[in-house]
């Protein structure tokens, strides 16, 4: 007890967490740097022109991040009917055309005049928090009623038609495995849960194969040297990058890749530039200080629970699967395992919106393992 | 209740956390893959995308004249190309593109649509580098530059048809350019490149092939004679509203042609409008009739077979040949050889030609180089007419000894007065610096002195007066003959020529000046081109700086 509140009174901030945030960032800011160089240059006339936006999306996170922090999670628990209104709002407003940007045939932008809003970032935030304070709110129901489970699977299914209006396939994916997850783990009964995840199965299934362009992707994941001038050209572009890099990589700023060859080469393909740059040995690096990320956010989920703190704990583990089905979906993607979706990199790729949403995440994981301390050294104190 | 449910949360806390530490698994093992099994397949596909081997452009070799000065230069280069399939899609960027290149966006853009099924055209070529250096930066995607090399001639019009020219690819297509284009071609390199998707050169791998530069191809001209010549004629030809002209100068010591002019002329740097009458190197492609400038010839040949001397008396009262009545302008009575020659006589030359062997008159000719190349490589060179018959009547031997029925060039003609010039001996002819020449003894030594100081006369007090050069010493012949028309001579239409060497004592240079078609009152070769010959080689002597030899006049 008395180590744990020495702990408590020495960092009241999980610095594991932090520091392994810090450096996927500061990785992500190099390698944003080298692998934009090129197109901003080319696009905007100066290389640094993408790597300062980058640069100042970090400090707004960073700013943002801190006032998070000062917020109670009980708050967000609080809010839970505003943020999911906010979500609708989100998604309706997107809709609405000469509101919503289009770009790539995607309409996922709210324009604020210098810098836009890509809606589905937020919705995957404030769609866990909400969830997770259902999850509590009607756990009675949730155990014992197929009642339980179906409400959250409607909301998700409202939540996924709307993002498939866009369309945004991969935050559709990102949702419903978080969502998924989250009613997993709070303890739904499997003969509950099964039927539920498999409907889900077959109905994302479906939506995959139904759009032509999604199924063109898929029919091209399945053999992308087939179609590599045609629809396999991204992610043959991307493998290539990896033969390129051999173990230590072809040195920082030298990726060929990047010369215009890769697209996206600085946001949902950043991995490959990575791996080209910085080889097998910097690629596994990366992988093995997200294992740790998110290993870490579940732990402290694990603790808020274990203190008895059950939305907490799922909001923790939210996050987790937040976090990690991006990542294993976009790194998937990027080395040819996954069909292509437009996801980025937490912490790492170039985009405003995802920076800023992840700060908030490392953010309220933060403040739960610091309401985690408090509640130790408050049982603590009591014994 | 509440304990079971926590129990079934960790156990799937545990699972979830397992599965999503294998998944991350799976991606380790993936990448592990991608950098071992795959590498070989996944290099050698992206090597097959951004790997190219480039031509390096070889430098064509540089033409000097004697002294090292550039006469022809090759100066790098850029040709702009583009794959229309590509540019066609960058439509914003099109206008900034046609305006950087200097043509009208309407046009180019009619062009590019023509042309939108190809792979490649030409949008500009040999543009200045740094005109290149401004489209590149446009970046515009399927724009492409090829470096070339642009060939340069500082003498412009002067040089014009003896150095020709290159075509747009370098090579040689006209005169000592395509003579030496072996020599003067340098071989293109190859060289492995990195290149980025809109194809620009990212980087250097290795060379292949060096690229082997042309050699320096040094000319015999003197540049500065060159001009002097081309100037002077250029007057004349201004003057005399003549139709064409040329003036070679031959060095007598050792047969290299120190200059070489035409007139109508051309710039070679731009050949926009170009006819092809001005490229024509009249100096060795044009025959003309040498007319009364072979009568030397008809001397020696006199003077070597011992029936004459310079003093011998002929007497010059018309004569009937074969029917036809030959006689001169007025009767010059009774002359001596000499006379003859610095008087023109037609009546005299022909009783000397018809007292000889008509065969010994044909060697002659021959051995002195009409009716045969002259071996100076230039291309397209003619060789002349001399006709040799199994039976001569006597109106062709007297026709041929002044210079009718057979047809030389201005350098033939030029060669013939360097073997009087040299003693009587044949030297090669060379447009380039040679140091080895074949000289050949076609001429007693005395004869060809006799025949030198008789045509000295020509110009002390004969028809060619006004070849005189100050200071120095001048033996020549001149020449009218009239132009063959469709139907025979014709009487208004003239070639006006004077074939000279000086100085006399120390003979070094030979030069033939023809004037063709003058319009003036006047159009013998006395009156027309002795006066520019004296103007050329007055400049061409202190240029090369002969010493006087004429001290006389100076005094």
């Amino acid at each position: 007890m008395a180590i744990r509140r020495r702990d408590g009174i020495r960092c009241p901030v999980d610095l594991f967490l932090l520091i392994i945030v810090v450096i996927l960032t500061t990785i992500g800011v190099v390698m944003v740097a080298s692998a934009s160089s090129d197109i901003s240059n080319r696009m905007y006339g100066s290389p640094f022109y993408l790597l300062a936006k980058h640069m100042v999306f970090v400090a707004v996170g960073l700013g943002i991040a801190c006032s998070t922090l000062l917020v109670p999670i009980r708050f967000w628990q609080e809010m839970d009917w505003l943020l999911l209104t906010v979500t609708f709002a989100l998604l309706l407003v997107v809709l609405i055309p000469g509101i919503g940007r289009e770009v790539n045939g995607s309409i996922r932008w709210i324009s604020l005049g210098s810098f836009s809003i890509q809606s589905s970032e937020f919705v995957k935030l404030f769609i866990i928090i909400y969830v997770s304070a259902y999850l509590v709110r009607t756990k009675e129901q949730l155990l014992n009623q197929w009642l339980g489970v179906a409400k959250p699977i409607v909301l998700l299914a409202a939540v996924v038609v709307l993002l498939l209006m866009e369309p945004d396939f991969g935050a559709v994916v990102v949702i419903t495995v978080s969502v998924l997850g989250l009613i997993f783990l709070a303890g739904v009964p499997l003969h509950q849960f099964l039927p539920v995840i498999t409907l889900s199965s077959l109905t994302v299934s479906c939506i995959a194969i139904w759009q032509p362009y999604r199924l063109q992707r898929l029919i091209t994941f399945a053999d992308p040297w087939e179609h590599q001038y045609t629809s396999g050209y991204q992610l043959t572009q991307a493998l290539i990058a990896f033969g390129r890099g051999e173990w230590f990589g072809l040195g920082l700023g030298n990726s060929i890749q990047k010369l215009f060859f890769l697209p996206e080469a600085h946001t949902d393909f950043l991995f490959s530039i990575l791996a080209e740059e910085l080889g097998a040995v910097g690629a596994i690096v990366v992988i093995a200080l997200f294992v740790c990320l998110i290993c870490r956010a579940l732990w402290i989920g694990k603790r808020a629970h274990e203190n008895g703190e059950e939305f907490t704990g799922l909001l923790a583990y939210g996050i987790a699967l937040l976090l990690s089905s991006q990542i294993i979906i976009n790194i998937g993607v990027n080395l040819g395992l996954l069909p292509t979706k437009g996801l980025t990199l937490p912490f790492i790729s170039y985009g405003g919106n995802s920076l800023v949403v992840c700060s908030i995440l490392i953010a309220i994981l933060l403040r739960i393992d610091y309401e985690n301390r408090n509640e130790a050294l408050h049982k603590g104190s009591i014994h | 209740m509440g304990k079971q449910t926590t129990s079934i949360n960790l156990f799937r806390y545990h699972l979830v956390r397992v599965a999503l530490v294998l998944l991350c698994g799976v991606l380790i093992a993936r990448v592990l893959m991608l950098h071992t099994v795959k590498r070989d397949f996944l290099q050698g596909q992206g090597d097959a995308r951004t790997v190219r081997t480039e031509k390096i452009f070889a430098h064509r070799g540089m033409i000097q004249d004697r002294q090292g000065k550039p006469l022809a230069i090759s100066s790098p280069v850029g040709s702009v190309w583009a794959d229309p399939k590509e540019l066609i899609k960058s439509e914003d960027d099109l206008a900034a593109l046609a305006l950087s290149l200097g043509v009208e966006v309407a046009t180019f853009e009619n062009r590019l649509l023509l042309n939108q099924d190809r792979d490649f055209i030409y949008l500009r070529r040999h543009l200045p580098p740094l005109q290149v250096d401004k489209i590149l930066s446009l970046a515009v995607a399927g724009v492409y530059v090829q470096r070339e090399y642009h060939r340069f001639y500082p003498a412009g019009e002067v040089a014009a048809q003896v150095l020709g020219f290159t075509n747009i690819d370098d090579e040689g297509q006209e005169g000592l350019e395509l003579a030496f284009d072996d020599w003067l071609r340098g071989t293109p390199g190859k060289k492995k490149v990195l290149k980025n998707r809109y194809g620009q050169i990212v980087r250097d791998i290795k060379p292949l092939e060096d690229a082997e530069a042309g050699r320096t191809l040094a000319l015999s001209l003197d540049l500065r004679v060159q001009y002097h010549a081309y100037r002077e004629l250029k007057t004349a030809m201004q003057r005399y509203k003549a139709e064409s002209g040329s003036i070679v100068i031959l060095d007598v010591e050792n047969g290299e042609v120190l200059a070489m002019v035409n007139q109508p002329s051309f710039n070679p740097n731009d050949r926009s409008s170009l006819e092809a009458a001005f490229v024509r190197n009249r100096a060795v492609i044009d025959l003309f009739e040498p007319g009364s400038t072979v009568k030397p010839f008809t001397l020696a040949v006199a003077l070597q077979s011992g029936k004459y001397t310079p003093h011998t008396k002929i007497d010059t009262a018309p004569i009937r040949v074969n029917n036809k009545m030959i006689s001169d302008p007025s009767n010059l009575g009774v002359l001596d050889v000499a006379s003859v020659i610095s008087k023109s006589s037609q009546v005299g030359i022909t009783k000397i030609a018809l007292s000889l062997n008509e065969q010994d008159m044909w060697n002659m000719f021959h051995e002195l180089g009409l009716g045969e190349t002259t071996g100076a490589g230039f291309p397209g060179e003619s060789a002349g007419y001399l006709p040799n018959r199994r039976n001569w009547n006597d109106i062709e031997r007297a026709t041929f000894a002044y210079g009718y029925g057979l047809s030389v060039t201005p350098l033939q003609l030029a060669r013939a007065y360097l073997v009087i010039a040299s003693g009587g001996v044949k030297k090669q002819i060379s447009l380039v610096k040679r140091s080895v020449r074949q000289t050949q003894r076609v001429l007693d030594e005395k004869v060809a002195a006799q025949v030198l100081q008789i045509l000295k006369r020509v110009v002390t007090e004969g028809t060619g007066r006004r070849a005189k050069v100050d200071s120095y010493t001048v033996a020549g012949k001149t020449g009218t003959v009239r132009k063959v028309g469709s139907s025979g001579y014709v009487t208004d239409h003239h070639l006006a020529f004077f074939v000279g060497v000086t100085p006399v004592e120390h003979p070094r240079l030979v030069a033939v000046v023809l004037i063709n078609d003058p319009k003036s009152d006047e159009f013998g070769g006395g009156s027309i081109a002795a006066p520019v010959f004296s103007r050329v080689m007055a400049g061409a002597l202190r240029l090369l700086n002969v010493p006087p030899d004429d001290f006389k006049k100076a005094a």
